[in-house]
C-alpha cells in the first residue's frame, strides 16, 4: 500500500553503473519514457529509467508532500507543487522579464535571449511534464499530418494519420481518456468501427454551456467560408465513468496511481480546479501509474524488469566512433538535491532512448556534441501560442468550479484558410482569469486596496466579480521554423556544470496572423454574449509581440516539440518515421521534440502515440 | 456449519442484509471521525490507512446493497435505527466490546482492531450455538445481532456472515429445485463500477447465487483477511486488522511477513496529533443557543440528506452516487468545523460530530430554524 515496490526506488549507482544487462536505458521517466519502459517489461526486457529529480514523488507519500507544497505556496503557478532542486532545475514563468532585442537574460534555468522571452515550461521530477498538465487529450486531425501538401504551409509528417491511428488508441486506453465519440468526430473526425473511450465524456461546465448558449447557431465568415460555433467537450486524460462499451464490451478499469495498491489508484475526478499542477487524488494521468505496472513486472528470476534511478542526470551522450553507436551514458549522480555534490558514473546497455522531453533532449544531444547529419538537433523549436482573452460575463456563471477547462471552441482546427494563417483551438477556462490576471488573489487585492471593501460588501463584490469571469485561452498553431531552436554555450552551467538550454524564438508571422484574427474572433464571441471584454496586453509583457500595429501577450503553452524532427532521411530530418536516430541505430530520440507539425492539438496524446510506434521498433532491433 | 438455521425464510434473509448494511455502515462514522480528527500535517500514515479502510466500508456498505436487491429487497438507510446509536457494541466472541466516536489515538487504535479482529471460535466451542445471548445493557445498540432478536448476537462478524451465506446457498437451492430462483431482482438496480471504482475492490453486479457469494466473500476477506492470513485471498491487499496493527507497531508489513511481525520501513504515528474531541458526544450536551450546537445539528441534518440520497440510489438510480461526492465534501467540512472548534463547558475538549440520524426531534425542529434564518 504506502510501501512503495523496494527494489524498483532503490536501485543503488554503483550496482547499477557495474550492470551489464540493460537491454535499454531509457533518459527521463515522463509518458515517452514511461511507455516505452513498460512495453519493454512486457516482454521481458531489462530496462533502466533515469530520473534527474529526487523522485520522492514516486510514493503516495511524496505526491501529498508535492500537493502540500501547492496548498502552501503563496504564488501558485504551474511549477508551485515542485520544490527547486539546482541539480535538475525546472523553467518557473514568475522569474521571467522583459528583455529587448538582443538581451539575453541568464538569470532563470533556461537562458532567454530577447525580444521575445518564452514562459514554457517543463517538469523535471518523477512523472516529468505529466506531473502538472492538464490533460487535454485531442488526436491531431488527418491534415495535420500533411499541412505542406495541402496548404503549402509548415512539414508533412513521414506518417499519416491513418499509419498513426491504432497507437492513438493504445495511448487513449493508457491515458485513460474520458470523452464520447460523438462529441469528437468534428472537421471530419473518424473512428474506426464501434469504438468508443475508455470513459465516458466528462461533462461541460456551467460556463461551458452558458457560452454555448450564446454562441450555438452561429457562425464566422473567415476567407469566404462559413464556420459553425458550438462549445464541444475536450477528451480528457482524468478518470470519468468506465464505458462498459470499451473493448468490444469488456469495459474499462480505471487502474494505477504512484503506488499501485488498489485503494491509492487514481480517483475519480472530483472537480477540483487545480488540475494544473497537481490533481489531488490523481484523477488526472500521469506516468507515475503507467511506471506502476512496469515497476510491478518481473523477471525469470522473479527480480524486477524495471529499475529506476533517481537523482540521476544524464550529462553525456558517449558515441563509439567506429560503429557510430552509442557506447554509454554519462551521468551524474547527486545525493541531495540541495548540494551540487555529485558523482559521475557510466551507464551501459543495448539501445538507448532519451525522453527527456523537447528541451532537454535537445540540450543533451547537443552537449554531447552531436548535432546530427542535418545539424537539425535543438532546430525547429514549436511550442503552441497561446493568446489570452478575458472578460466578465453579464450573469453568474459558476467559475471556479469544475476541472481546468472542460470545452472549447474548436471549429477552427481546421480549414483552407491555413493556408495563410494558423489554425487555433479555443480552451474555456473553468479558473476564470486566473492564467491571464492572477485571479481570484488579483481580485481580492483590488477590492480591498482599492474600491476599500470589507464585510459583507467585499464578499459580495468577490462573487459578482469572480463568478462571472470568462477566460478564452487561444492555442495557436505554430509552424517549424530552424531559427527557433534551443543551444547550449559552455557560459551558461547548471550547478551540477550541466550545460543549460539556450532559447531563441521569435513567434512566425503565420501565427500571429492566426493571433489577429484569434483577437476579433474573441471580441465576436464577447459580443454575442453580451460579455464585458477586460482584456489589455501590456507592452512591458515579456511575451509582448507587435503586429500590423497592434500589441499581444503571446503565452507558451508548454507544448514543445521538433527539437528532434522526425522525417524522411537523414539530410533532413534528426530521427526517421520511428523515432529512431538516423546517425546513431540504437539510439532513440523520443516525444515532441520528433513531431514535424502539432497542429491544434496538446502534443501528448500523439508523443504518447508515436512512443507505442518506437517501442515496438526497439523490440524488433533487439531481436 | 450450523449457522443455517438461524434464518428461517427469505424475508428473514432480507432483514439479515439490512442488518448487513448497518453493521458495514456503522463502522463509517468512528473511522470517518478519527481521520478528520487528525491534525494537519501529521499522522499522515495513519490518515492514508483509514482512508483506505473507510473506502472500503462504504464499497462493503453498497455490495450489501446489491445483495439486497438481487433478492428483491429494497435497500433503506432512513429506517430510524439504521445509523446506531454511538457507543454502539459489536459481538467478539462470548463477548461484545464497544464502538464509539471518538479522536484518533491508542484507545481509538484499539477499538478498530477489535472491530478488525477474526474471531475464531476456539475447539472446544465448535459445536456451540453461533448465537449468544447478550450482555450489554438492553438499550444499548447492538450490531450483528438477530434481526429479529435483538437479545442474540452472533460469535463473530465472521459467522453472521456465514449465517447469510448458507442461507442463500440453502434458498437459492430449493427456488431452484422449484424450478425458480431467489435472484429475482432487477439488475438496472444494480450499483456497478461505472459508479464506484478505486475502493479497494470491484463492485459486480449480482444476479446469481455465484456473484453473490463472490461479493461476500469480498467483504470478508478484507474485513478480516482469508483465515487469519495477512493478506486477502489474492495475496494482494493487507487485511484491515494488520493495516491498523502496522500503526502500533510502526512498521509495515510486507509480502512474507508473519502476523505481528512486519518487518518493512518504519512508520511515524503521533499520538497525540489528533484534536481532543469529547467522545460519543450528544447534541444534548452542547449548550442550548451556541454556535456549536446548530452547527453539530446542520450536520446530523446533511448526513442525514446523503443517507436519504444513498437510499434513491440503492433503489433504481445508481447515477445519483455521483450526487453524493459534493455532498461528502460538504459533510467532511462541516465535520471539520466541529472537531477543530472548543466545546463550551468542557474546557479542553472539542466538538465532535454526534449522528444522531434520525432520532432526535428536538434537533431536526432546531435544523429546520437555522435553515429558515439562513
Amino acid at each position: 500500500m504506502l510501501l512503495p515496490s523496494e527494489s524498483a526506488l532503490k536501485a543503488d549507482p554503483h550496482a547499477v553503473a557495474g550492470s551489464t544487462d540493460y537491454d535499454i536505458v531509457i533518459v527521463g521517466s515522463g509518458i515517452s519514457g514511461a511507455i516505452i519502459a513498460k512495453q519493454a517489461a512486457e516482454a521481458g526486457k531489462r530496462v533502466l529509467v533515469l530520473e534527474a529529480g529526487t523522485g520522492v514523488n514516486r510514493s503516495l507519500v511524496g505526491y501529498d508532500d508535492l500537493l502540500t507544497t501547492f496548498y502552501s505556496a503563496a504564488t501558485k503557478d504551474n511549477q508551485s507543487p515542485f520544490p527547486m532542486n539546482a541539480n535538475a532545475a525546472i523553467p518557473r514563468s514568475p522569474q521571467l522579464r522583459k528583455l529587448q532585442a538582443g538581451e539575453t537574460d541568464s538569470s532563470t534555468y533556461i537562458v532567454q535571449s530577447g525580444p521575445y522571452v518564452s514562459d514554457t515550461t517543463y517538469t523535471r521530477i518523477f512523472g516529468g511534464t505529466t506531473m502538472h498538465w492538464e490533460a487535454k487529450t485531442p488526436r491531431m486531425l488527418r491534415s495535420d499530418f500533411k499541412s505542406r501538401t495541402i496548404y503549402g504551409q509548415g512539414l508533412d509528417w513521414p506518417l499519416s494519420f491513418e499509419e498513426v491511428e491504432e497507437d492513438y488508441r493504445l495511448a487513449e486506453r493508457e491515458i485513460g481518456v474520458s470523452a464520447n465519440v460523438e462529441d469528437q468526430t468534428y472537421l471530419g473526425q473518424t473512428f474506426p468501427g464501434d469504438y468508443v473511450f475508455p470513459m465516458r465524456g466528462l461533462p461541460l461546465s456551467y460556463l461551458d454551456q452558458q457560452v454555448n448558449n450564446g454562441i450555438d447557431g452561429t457562425s464566422v465568415d473567415l476567407y469566404g467560408r462559413t464556420y459553425p460555433l458550438k462549445v464541444r467537450p475536450y477528451p480528457q486524460g482524468r478518470n470519468g465513468i468506465p464505458n462498459p462499451a470499451y473493448d468490444g464490451g469488456a469495459g474499462y478499469r480505471p487502474i494505477g496511481a504512484v503506488d499501485t495498491h488498489q485503494v491509492e489508484e487514481g480517483g475519480r475526478c472530483q472537480g477540483n480546479t487545480n488540475c494544473v499542477p497537481l490533481c489531488p487524488v490523481q484523477a488526472r494521468y500521469h506516468s507515475g501509474k503507467t511506471l506502476a505496472k512496469a515497476f510491478q513486472m518481473n523477471g525469470k528470476s522473479g527480480q524486477p524488469l524495471v529499475d529506476l534511478l533517481s537523482q540521476a542526470v544524464a550529462s553525456k551522450v558517449v558515441i563509439d566512433p567506429d560503429s557510430g553507436k552509442v557506447s554509454a551514458l554519462e551521468v551524474k549522480v547527486y545525493k541531495d538535491a540541495a548540494s551540487p555534490e555529485h558523482e559521475t558514473i557510466t551507464v551501459k546497455g543495448k539501445v538507448f532512448v532519451l525522453a527527456a522531453g523537447a528541451i532537454e533532449t535537445a540540450r543533451l544531444m547537443l552537449s554531447s556534441g552531436l548535432r546530427s547529419t542535418s545539424g537539425l538537433v535543438g532546430r525547429n523549436l514549436m511550442d503552441h501560442a497561446y493568446l489570452l482573452n478575458w472578460a466578465l460575463m453579464p450573469q453568474i456563471c459558476g467559475a471556479m468550479r469544475g476541472t481546468s477547462s472542460t470545452g472549447g471552441i474548436v471549429d477552427l482546427r481546421d480549414g483552407p484558410f491555413r493556408e495563410k494563417q494558423a489554425a487555433f483551438a479555443i480552451d474555456i477556462h473553468n479558473d476564470g482569469w486566473g492564467w491571464a490576471t492572477g485571479a481570484p488573489t488579483s481580485d481580492l487585492l483590488e477590492l480591498v486596496d482599492d474600491r476599500n471593501l470589507y464585510g459583507a460588501d467585499l464578499r459580495q463584490g468577490l462573487i459578482d466579480r469572480i463568478s462571472r469571469q470568462l477566460l478564452l485561452a487561444v492555442m495557436l498553431e505554430v509552424l517549424p521554423v530552424e531559427s527557433n531552436r534551443i543551444t547550449v554555450d559552455p557560459q551558461f552551467t547548471d550547478a551540477l556544470g550541466n550545460m543549460r538550454p539556450v532559447l531563441s524564438f521569435t513567434v512566425p508571422e503565420y501565427t500571429m496572423r492566426g493571433a489577429a484574427y484569434a483577437r476579433q474572433f474573441s471580441r465576436t464571441v464577447f459580443a454575442r454574449l453580451g460579455a464585458q471584454d477586460h482584456t489589455s496586453y501590456d507592452p512591458r509583457d515579456f511575451g509582448y509581440v507587435a503586429y500590423e500595429g497592434q500589441g499581444y501577450a503571446i503565452r507558451g503553452g508548454n507544448h514543445l516539440a521538433g527539437t528532434h524532427i522526425m522525417g524522411t532521411m537523414k539530410t533532413n530530418s534528426v530521427v526517421d518515421k520511428n523515432q529512431r536516430s538516423w546517425d546513431h541505430e540504437n539510439l532513440y530520440l523520443v516525444g515532441g521534440g520528433s513531431m514535424p507539425t502539432i497542429g491544434t492539438a496538446n502534443v501528448t496524446l500523439t508523443l504518447a502515440a508515436m512512443c507505442f510506434r518506437s517501442g515496438r521498433d526497439i523490440l524488433k532491433y533487439l531481436h | 456449519m450450523h449457522t443455517h438455521s438461524s434464518i428461517r425464510t427469505l424475508d428473514e434473509l432480507k432483514e439479515f442484509l439490512h442488518e448487513a448494511m448497518r453493521l458495514e455502515h456503522a463502522t463509517i462514522p468512528p473511522y470517518l471521525t478519527a481521520l478528520y480528527s487528525i491534525k494537519p500535517g501529521v499522522n499522515r500514515d495513519a490518515a492514508q490507512i483509514l482512508r483506505v479502510i473507510v473506502v472500503e466500508e462504504m464499497l462493503h456498505l453498497t455490495i450489501a446493497a446489491n445483495v439486497l436487491n438481487a433478492i428483491g429487497g429494497t435497500p433503506d438507510l432512513r429506517r430510524p435505527d439504521f445509523v446506531v446509536s454511538y457507543p454502539a457494541y459489536l459481538p467478539d466472541g462470548e463477548t461484545d466490546f464497544e464502538v464509539g466516536i471518538q479522536a484518533f489515538g491508542r484507545e481509538a487504535l484499539a477499538t478498530f482492531l477489535k472491530i478488525e479482529r477474526p474471531a475464531i471460535r476456539p475447539e472446544n466451542l465448535k459445536a456451540g450455538n453461533p448465537l449468544i445471548q447478550r450482555r450489554t445493557a438492553p438499550h444499548k445498540s447492538m450490531l450483528g445481532s438477530h434481526p429479529s432478536n435483538n437479545e442474540m448476537h452472533f460469535y463473530s462478524i465472521g459467522e453472521f456472515y456465514m449465517a447469510i451465506v448458507c442461507s442463500l446457498k440453502e434458498f437459492e437451492a430449493k427456488a431452484q429445485r422449484e424450478g425458480g430462483t431467489i435472484f429475482t431482482g432487477d439488475i438496472s438496480r444494480q450499483v456497478t463500477s461505472e459508479y464506484y471504482y478505486s475502493g479497494g475492490g470491484e463492485l459486480l453486479p449480482v444476479f446469481n447465487l455465484k456473484t453473490a457469494l463472490d461479493a461476500l466473500e469480498l467483504i470478508i476477506e478484507q474485513g478480516e483477511g482469508d483465515g487469519g492470513g495477512i493478506y486477502d485471498g489474492d495475496e494482494h491487499e493487507l487485511a484491515h486488522y494488520y493495516r491498523f496493527d502496522e500503526l502500533v507497531k510502526g512498521r509495515y508489513y510486507i509480502k512474507g511477513d508473519k502476523p505481528g511481525h512486519p518487518t518493512g520501513p518504519q512508520l511515524q504515528v503521533d499520538w497525540d496529533g489528533a484534536y481532543p474531541i469529547k467522545p460519543n458526544l450528544k447534541v444534548a450536551e452542547i449548550p442550548d443557543g451556541s454556535e456549536l450546537r446548530a452547527a453539530t445539528i446542520a450536520f446530523n441534518h446533511r448526513y442525514g440528506d446523503f443517507l436519504k440520497l444513498l437510499t434513491l440510489a440503492y433503489n433504481g438510480q445508481p447515477s445519483l452516487l455521483l450526487e453524493a461526492v459534493p455532498i461528502m465534501f460538504e459533510f467532511r467540512n462541516m465535520m471539520l468545523e466541529l472537531i477543530r472548534n472548543p466545546l463550551p463547558g468542557h474546557p479542553g475538549l472539542n466538538g465532535s460530530p454526534t449522528y444522531e440520524i434520525g432520532r432526535d426531534v428536538a434537533a431536526q425542529e432546531v435544523a429546520s430554524q437555522a435553515e429558515a434564518v439562513a
